[in-house]
């Protein structure tokens, strides 16, 4: 072995050494990149979900606040985007025998398929009024037309035909007929009836409208969940207690019976075996109605009725236990203003 | 090899600093941010270029029965073991009138009431009280405290009051820190090594970001901007400061 070569089995060595001690260098470097880059990126993904959890959490509480009508319930739940939010309602204070105070709460979670066991969770807390029975029993027919016509056999009474024996409140202060734009006839005296008789509000159907209390843009929104839409229950199968909200859609020819909300986002035709327990709520009213009402019509919402004068040959008597029961199928909530506040 | 060495662990010194500094100022503008993002409507109290004073919601109660005087059986989440009571700087009552919050500071212990029958009261104005009843407390109001004391149905907010503050550091004189103080406490660093840049910007609604806003346009802050940048010395002589340059903008949710 020449001196040569010994020397340069000996850079060889130092290479060899260098070379090993840079690679564990670098992947000391690289596993430190790799610990410092994830330990971000697990920072940044929990915090991306405990916002998102927060998100879910006030999207549930305006989606309940918002889709609430009738019965408000204990616990509602809502998937949400990546999320689930869990809506949980207190009631607060009975502001007077239609108004509720309700806590409203709502809790957003967001799965780790990491870390099933601890999702992120955010609450948020809000205030609500509960209008426990929306509509206002101004008369038995309000109707944003010219003028109304009772004869041939029709009547339209605002006196209620309820007694204390039906239902709690029952035998109400009597309402009055009829109220309509312009003016009101009757074929003979006792055909319209109520406390007065009738009136006339000259203020046009925003008057009339903004007047009832309830929130036709949102009865009459396709999106807006209801009981039945375009169809009507059994109502043999449900309770008799049962007053449902029914939404029908265009030209409504009514020769059907039944009892509940019913809502014609369109012209309300009621034929001659038309039979209602309830409230009916039309955007209009064809120019004759039939049938008989047991409680309130209100109609020629988003305008003037489409007819100037609307022809009764129908029965529409007042009765507040009827009105009473499909009125808390209205019923609605909304926030009070600036009280929505992060709980956690 | 040496040379190798000590480039290496220049590098990894100024990757440290680097790292401090963006921790340094991320981790503060995240916490300064959280409490700026939940300020109540007209919750901007000073709002000057190096100071910021936010009232911010602790909890938002609904009172469910009038006591006698100024004592009110009120409602919230959790009730008063929820609060953090050393935090409470004021209540203030929404005036429906107005649409506004009338606040006026006080400290727990001036409107904190003891007493056990809350719930009892708020059950019999129609409270459902099961499970919750320590979340019902009293809580009294003294005459002059506000306009008019909440009436029941009315919504009323416990807040804190938090002052931040970007002024010399007191662990290290050469730079900015960060000062956080809540109502009546003193000032406390909780961020160093900010760069003399830092401030505070307010956006006012229709308007752009400016450094200070006049008293008669508090209520207008819709949005604060955080500019927070940091500076380390260098590691070794002759190299230039390690800087991190970092704003957040802080949308005040509940002023929108």
């Amino acid at each position: 072995m020449t001196a040569e070569a010994g020397v340069g089995r000996g850079r060889e060595g130092f290479v060899l050494a260098f070379v090993v001690f840079m690679l564990f260098a670098i992947s000391v470097a690289g596993i430190t990149g790799y610990l410092v880059v994830n330990s971000e990126f697990e920072l940044s993904k929990y915090s991306g979900q405990g916002a998102e959890a927060l998100a879910v959490s006030r999207a549930g509480l305006e989606r309940f606040v918002a889709e609430q009508i009738g019965t408000v319930p204990d616990t509602t739940t809502f998937a949400l985007g990546n999320g689930v939010a869990t809506v949980t309602t207190r009631r607060l204070f009975a502001r007077d025998s239609l108004t509720d105070v309700y806590y409203v709460r709502s809790e957003g979670t967001v799965d780790d398929i990491f870390t099933p066991g601890s999702p992120a969770r955010r609450a948020v807390g809000g205030y609500a009024i509960h209008h426990r029975r929306p509509l206002a029993h101004h008369a038995a027919v309000i109707i944003a037309a010219d003028n109304i016509e009772v004869d041939n056999g029709g009547e339209i009474h605002g006196w209620d035909y309820d007694s204390p024996g039906d239902c709690p409140g029952g035998g109400a202060d009597d309402i009055t007929g009829a109220i309509a734009r312009v003016d009101v006839d009757e074929g003979s005296s006792d055909d319209i009836e109520g406390s007065p008789d009738w009136e006339i509000w000259s203020g046009g159907w925003t008057e009339m409208t903004d007047s009832v209390g309830l929130r036709w843009d949102i009865l009459r929104d396709p999106d807006f969940p209801v009981d039945h839409v375009n169809s009507l229950p059994n109502f043999g199968s449900i309770p008799a207690d049962s007053f449902p909200v029914i939404r029908y859609t265009g030209w409504v020819f009514a020769n059907f019976s039944g009892r509940g909300v019913l809502i014609v986002d369109g012209v309300f035709d009621p034929g001659p075996s038309f039979s209602w327990d309830g409230i009916v709520l039309a955007r209009d009213v064809d120019d004759i109605i039939q049938g008989y009402i047991d409680g309130i019509l209100v109609a020629g919402f988003d305008g003037p009725n489409m007819y100037n004068t609307v022809d009764f040959r129908t029965d529409v008597n007042y009765h507040s236990c009827e009105v009473y029961r499909a009125n808390e199928s209205l019923s609605y909530m909304e926030l009070l203003p600036n009280t929505v506040f992060e709980v956690n | 090899m040496s040379h190798a060495f000590l480039v290496q662990n220049r590098f990894y010194s100024t990757q440290t600093l680097r790292t401090a500094a963006q921790d340094n100022v991320r981790a503060s503008t995240e916490l300064m941010a959280r409490e700026i993002r939940t300020a109540m409507p007209g919750g901007i109290v000073v709002a000057g270029a190096r100071t910021l004073t936010v009232r911010s919601p602790i909890a938002v109660a609904v009172v469910c029965a009038r006591r006698g005087g100024g004592d009110r059986d009120v409602f919230h989440d959790g009730g008063e073991a929820a609060l953090d009571t050393d935090e409470v700087a004021g209540v203030a009552r929404w005036d429906t009138v107005l649409g506004s919050w009338e606040a006026a500071n006080a400290v727990w212990g001036d409107i904190d009431d003891s007493g056990s029958d809350a719930a009892d009261e708020c059950f019999d104005n129609g409270a459902d009280t099961v499970g919750i009843r320590d979340w019902f407390h009293w809580l009294h109001f003294d005459g002059g405290l506000l306009s008019s004391r909440p009436d029941e149905g009315e919504a009323v907010m416990l807040f804190r009051e938090t002052t931040f503050k970007i002024q010399t550091s007191v662990m290290d004189p050469t730079t900015l820190g960060i000062f956080r103080a809540a109502y009546g406490d003193s000032l406390v660093e909780f961020a160093t090594g900010v760069d003399t840049t830092a401030q505070f910007q307010y956006r006012t609604v229709g308007g752009g970001y400016v450094d200070t806003v006049s008293a008669a346009s508090l209520t207008s802050v819709d949005a604060v901007r955080l500019i927070a940048d940091a500076r380390k010395p260098a590691p070794t002589g002759g190299a230039a400061d390690v800087l991190f340059g970092w704003s957040v903008n802080v949308p005040i949710r509940l002023a929108r």
